[in-house]
C-alpha cells in the first residue's frame, strides 16, 4: 500500500477515535506514532520530539496562557457586575434595556479577555436573575447572553487568534486587525435584531419596573466611570500597543495580565487565594490547547510525511467547482466539524489540512481566489472566515457548551428555550459569515490602513 | 448523565490500598505539580513587562527576556499537562461519551488508557529523554538569540513531563478500571474544572 493511503487510514482512525471520547491529544500522538512508524520508520521518534520542540519554542504563544490569564483575572475583579449594572441604569427606560446591556457588556469584555465560558457563565449569574424578575422573552434572553458570551473569542485579544496564527504562517497583529470589524458586524447584528424585535414586540423585553431605575443620574455616571474607564485604559492600551506595533501580541498581554492585577487590587479584590484560584485554572486551560497543539503538530507532520496532505489538496483542487465555491466547501466542512469538535481540535488538526487546498487556489495566475489580493492577505481573510465561522460552533444545539454553562447558573430555564435562543442568534452569525465571505474588504481593509500594502 | 443511577445495592468499601495508591498520586503528582507550575505564569508576566519598560523607559531593551520567555511557557504547559489530567480539562469529544453509563465510561477510558495512553507516552518519554541525553553531552545552547543560555535543562522538559503523565495516568486508569469492574467511583474526585472556564 502507498504511503498516501496509510495516511487517509490514518485520518480515519483519528475519526473513529476522537468519538469514542478519550482526550484527543493522547489518541493523536499514539497513532501518529505507529502509522509514522509503519510509513518511514524509527524516524517518527525523531519527528515527534521536533514537532514538540517547535511548539515549546514558539515564542508567540506564550501569549496563551497570559491572555488567558488575564481573563481569569479580570473575571475576579468584578467589573463585570459593575458594567452590567451601569448599563442596566443607563438603559432601564427603553424597551429590551437588559438585552442590550448584556451586548454591550459583552463587547466591551470581548475586547478586554479572549476566553469565552467565564463570560457566559458570569453573564448568566448577573443578567438571568434580572432577566427573569422583568418577565423577559426566555429564548431572547438566553440567545443574547450565550452569543454575547461567545464574541470574546472573536474581538482580539483573542486566544483562538493567537493559536491560529503561527498554525497558518500569518502575523497574529494582522490577524488582530483582521477581526475586528468582523466581531463589531456581529456585535451590531446581535443589536439590532434585539432592538427591532422588542420595538415590534414589546412583552419580549418590557422597561424595567419602576424599583430597578437608578436613584439619581449622579449614580449613573459614577458607576459608569468607576466600571468601565480603568478596563478600557487597560484593554486599549493592550490592544493598541499590539497594533501600533510598539509590543509582541506576548508582551502586550503580559502588561495587560499586569494591568488586571493591578485593577483588580484597587478594587480589593486580590488576594491570595484568588491568585492560587487563577493560576491553577490558567495552568489547566493553556495547557489543554497547548498539550493538544504538540499532539497536532506530531500527528501533522507525520500525516504530511506520508504525503496524504498532498494527495487530499490535489484532489480537492480537481474538483470541478470555482475557488470561491470550494471556499464555501471548506467552511461547510469546518461548520459541520464544529458541531462535535471545540475550536482547538478544528483549528490545530483540521485547518493545516486545508491550508494548502486556500495556498493554491490564491496562487492560481489564471483564476485566483481574490483577484488583486496579496497570498499573506488572502490567507488573513481566510483565517477570519475560520474564526467568524466557529462562532457558530459555540452556538450550535445540542452540543455546544455555552447551553451547559447557562443552564447551569439559571437552571430555571428549559434547555429547549435555550436552544432555540441560541439558533436565532447562530442565524445572524451565518449571515456575518456571509458578508466577509462575499465582501473580503471587511476584513482586509483595517490591515491595510493600518499596516499598508 | 444516566451514570449516577445505575447502581442500587448498597456501597461495598474499596480496597483501602487501591484507594490509598491513587489519593497518593493525585495529592502528590495531580495537585502538587499543578500547585508548582501553576506559578510560572507569574515570571512570565514580570519578565516581560521588565522587558518592555527597559526598552522604553531606560532604553535598555534585555538580552534575556526571550528565551526566558519562551522556556517559562514551555515548561508551563507541558509540566502542567499532568495536572490537566488529573483535573480531567483535556479536550474529548463528549457527544457520546457523554451519554455512556459510569460503568461504560471506565470500560473505555480502562481500556484506552492500557491501548493508547501508556504506549504513546512512553515512546513521548523515551524520544525527549534520547534528545535531552544527546544535549546535555555536548553542553547545548540556544542559537535563538545572542544570549546563547544553555538549552538542556529545557530539553529534559518533555520527558519529564511525559512521565508525570504516566504518573497521573496510572492513578486515571487506577479510577476508571475500578469504575469498569464495580460501576461505581473509587473515590469522589473534586468536580472537573469547567472547560468553560475557556471555551
Amino acid at each position: 500500500m502507498s504511503p498516501e493511503y496509510l495516511g487517509l487510514i490514518l485520518l480515519v482512525a483519528l475519526i473513529t477515535c476522537i468519538f469514542i471520547g478519550f482526550p484527543i491529544a493522547f489518541t493523536l500522538i499514539i497513532l501518529a506514532v505507529v502509522f509514522g512508524y509503519i510509513g518511514f520508520g524509527k524516524v517518527v521518534f525523531f519527528l515527534m520530539f521536533f514537532q514538540t520542540w517547535q511548539i515549546m519554542k514558539e515564542e508567540t504563544l506564550a501569549a496563551v496562557p497570559l491572555f488567558i490569564f488575564m481573563g481569569h483575572i479580570l473575571e475576579q475583579a468584578g467589573l463585570m457586575e459593575r458594567l452590567f449594572l451601569s448599563f442596566q441604569f443607563i438603559l432601564a427606560r427603553v424597551k429590551g434595556s437588559l438585552f442590550l446591556g448584556v451586548l454591550f457588556v459583552s463587547t466591551i469584555f470581548a475586547t478586554a479577555t479572549g476566553i469565552i465560558g467565564a463570560s457566559v457563565t458570569v453573564m448568566g449569574l448577573l443578567a438571568a436573575p434580572a432577566m427573569m424578575r422583568s418577565r423577559y422573552n426566555t429564548a431572547l434572553s438566553a440567545g443574547v447572553i450565550t452569543a454575547g458570551g461567545c464574541l470574546g473569542i472573536l474581538i482580539p485579544p483573542s486566544v483562538l487568534l493567537v493559536v491560529l496564527g503561527p498554525v497558518v504562517g500569518v502575523s497574529v497583529v494582522q490577524l488582530f486587525a483582521a477581526a475586528i470589524m468582523p466581531g463589531l458586524i456581529l456585535s451590531g447584528l446581535y443589536f439590532g435584531y434585539t432592538f427591532v424585535r422588542c420595538q415590534l414586540n414589546p412583552d419580549l423585553g418590557p422597561p424595567l419596573p419602576e424599583e430597578e431605575h437608578p436613584e439619581s443620574f449622579f449614580v449613573v455616571i459614577r458607576e459608569f466611570f468607576l466600571g468601565i474607564v480603568p478596563l478600557a485604559v487597560v484593554v486599549f492600551a493592550a490592544l493598541g500597543s499590539i497594533i501600533a506595533g510598539l509590543a509582541t501580541p506576548t508582551e502586550a498581554a503580559a502588561m495587560a495580565a499586569l494591568g488586571a492585577l493591578l485593577l483588580t487590587a484597587l478594587y480589593g479584590r486580590l488576594n491570595w487565594t484568588m491568585l492560587r484560584e487563577a493560576t491553577l485554572s490558567t495552568l489547566a486551560t493553556s495547557s489543554m490547547v497547548l498539550f493538544l497543539a504538540v499532539a497536532s503538530n506530531i500527528y501533522g507532520s507525520v500525516f504530511a510525511r506520508l504525503g496524504t496532505a498532498t494527495l487530499i489538496t490535489d484532489t480537492m483542487l480537481a474538483l470541478p467547482v470555482s475557488p470561491m465555491a470550494m471556499i464555501i466547501i471548506l467552511m461547510a466542512v469546518i461548520f459541520v466539524l464544529g458541531w462535535p469538535l471545540e475550536w482547538p481540535a478544528i483549528v490545530l488538526i483540521f485547518v493545516p489540512i486545508f491550508l494548502p487546498v486556500v495556498e493554491a487556489l490564491q496562487s492560481d495566475p489564471d483564476n485566483p481566489l481574490l483577484p488583486g489580493i496579496e497570498p499573506q492577505h488572502a490567507m488573513v481573510w481566510f483565517c477570519t472566515l475560520v474564526a467568524v465561522n466557529l462562532q457558530t460552533a459555540f452556538l450550535s444545539p445540542p452540543v455546544a457548551m455555552a447551553a451547559y454553562y447557562l443552564k447551569g447558573v439559571a437552571p430555571e430555564w428549559e434547555l429547549s428555550d435555550i436552544y432555540n435562543g441560541m439558533l436565532q442568534f447562530m442565524v445572524l452569525q451565518v449571515v456575518g459569515l456571509l458578508v466577509v465571505l462575499f465582501y473580503p474588504e471587511v476584513a482586509l481593509w483595517l490591515p491595510r490602513v493600518i499596516f499598508g500594502g | 448523565m444516566a451514570a449516577e443511577n445505575e447502581t442500587t445495592s448498597p456501597r461495598e468499601e474499596p480496597p483501602k490500598a487501591l484507594v490509598m495508591a491513587v489519593q497518593i498520586i493525585d495529592n502528590v503528582v495531580g495537585r502538587g505539580s499543578g500547585l508548582l507550575f501553576a506559578g510560572l505564569v507569574l515570571p512570565m508576566v514580570g519578565g516581560l513587562c521588565y522587558e518592555v519598560f527597559a526598552r522604553y523607559l531606560f532604553n535598555a531593551p534585555t538580552i534575556w527576556a526571550y528565551d526566558v520567555t519562551y522556556m517559562l511557557y514551555g515548561s508551563h504547559f507541558m509540566l502542567g499537562a499532568a495536572y490537566t489530567l488529573y483535573k480531567g480539562s483535556h479536550i474529548r469529544t463528549d457527544m457520546l461519551y457523554e451519554n455512556f453509563t459510569l460503568r461504560w465510561k471506565g470500560r473505555v477510558d480502562a481500556s484506552m488508557y492500557l491501548v493508547f495512553f501508556f504506549p504513546g507516552m512512553l515512546f513521548f518519554m523515551l524520544a525527549g529523554w534520547d534528545e535531552a541525553m544527546h544535549s546535555w553531552g555536548i553542553g547545548e545552547r540556544s542559537d535563538a538569540s545572542p544570549w546563547r543560555p544553555i538549552i538542556y535543562p529545557f530539553k529534559t522538559v518533555v520527558s519529564i513531563a511525559a512521565a508525570l503523565l504516566i504518573i497521573q495516568g496510572f492513578s486515571e486508569f487506577l479510577k476508571s478500571g475500578y469504575a469498569a469492574i464495580k460501576g461505581e467511583k473509587l473515590i469522589e474526585v473534586e468536580p472537573p474544572a469547567l472547560r468553560g472556564d475557556i471555551i
